[in-house]
């Protein structure tokens, strides 16, 4: 049940989901696996939007270099709160009726069944392929679904896998070459993909509008482009 | 036999080939893969610093048509060819 405070919080997204499904949201656990440039504004959001509980999954702490998209983190964090604790402060402070966990530590084969046990949505806001497949495998192993989203200067791709249903995340880009190093990146791009990447999260948990399923989009910020490729 | 086909650019290749789409007359039913080679030939930057070495065409993703394909696929006349580097970062 919602409570009276609850109610006058999300009163004007009730307005789109009903209180059914922001109760939906509320019975809700959801997965942000990786908290920097994409799972700021992930986990920001999803704390907004009254998410019942949310486990941030990440083994860094935050550097100085991260500030300018990772906005979760601030300059007292550098170098010292794991970028799960870092975020779980103010998300704690931000809402205060939703449950954060955390995760400190890289997923693995080994791990992988414990950390996401009872997940519910998993949002890949990762920065390698490697993991990613991870995920993908334990996706579709567990027939959950995973919102891929990824991001690179000013471009972006967002997907959402559902076992069953979709390709998975292998299918669709198995074949990418890993880049190793610093990649150029600008925060609003992460902004955008990630608000995006939440957005799929809140659409697949309610069930309003149409998810990003069997469809990969593309951003282009610096031309102002957004492509939907039919990935069937 | 010759036909029709545009090509379309996103994100790195775009700004590397410095325009968003071109139309070529291509051979007539050449796969995709086949447009790649003709693409790199036209654009030599992209064999340089964007597909891989020795012919290795891994990191390029591309749509015909609005819709996802491999690279054995092969183009009619009139398609819409959309290229696009798969980006990893988070």
């Amino acid at each position: 049940m919602l409570s009276e405070r609850e109610l006058e919080r999300y009163d004007r997204q009730i307005m789109i989901f009903g209180r059914e499904g922001q109760e939906k949201l509320k019975n809700s656990k959801v997965a942000v696996v990786g908290v920097g440039g994409l799972g700021s504004p992930v986990a920001y959001y999803l704390a907004a939007a009254g998410i019942g509980t949310l486990l941030l999954i990440d083994e860094q702490e935050p550097e100085l270099s991260n500030l300018n998209r990772q906005i979760l983190h601030w300059e007292e964090d550098v170098g010292k709160n794991p970028k799960p604790l870092s975020a779980k402060w103010k998300l704690e402070r931000f809402n205060s009726d939703i449950k954060i966990e955390t995760f400190v530590g890289r997923l693995t084969a080994g791990n992988i069944d414990d950390v996401l046990d009872g997940i519910d949505v998993i949002v890949d806001c990762l920065d390698n392929f490697a993991t990613r497949f991870l995920l993908d495998d334990y996706a579709h192993r567990k027939r959950i679904p995973l919102v891929h989203g990824a991001v690179e200067g000013t471009f972006g791709q967002v997907t959402t896998i559902v076992p069953g249903l979709t390709k998975s995340l292998r299918e669709v880009f198995g074949s990418v070459r890993e880049k190793s190093g610093k990649f150029p990146i600008i925060g609003a791009t992460a902004g955008v993909v990630g608000s995006i990447q939440a957005m799929e999260v809140l659409k697949l948990l309610t069930g309003i509008g149409e998810p990003l399923t069997n469809r990969l989009l593309i951003i282009d910020l610096a031309y102002n482009t957004f492509d939907v490729v039919e990935l069937r | 036999m010759r036909m029709k086909v545009t090509v379309r650019y996103f994100a790195r290749y775009r700004s590397i080939v410095g325009k968003s789409e071109e139309e070529l007359e291509v051979p007539d039913g050449i796969t995709v893969g086949e447009l790649i080679d003709i693409l790199k030939e036209r654009h030599p930057v992209l064999k340089n610093e964007v597909f891989a070495e020795e012919d290795d065409l891994a990191d390029v993703n591309v749509s015909r048509n609005g819709r996802y394909v491999r690279f054995d696929e092969v183009l009619r006349d009139g398609d819409i060819v959309a290229i696009f580097p798969p980006v990893s970062g988070g």
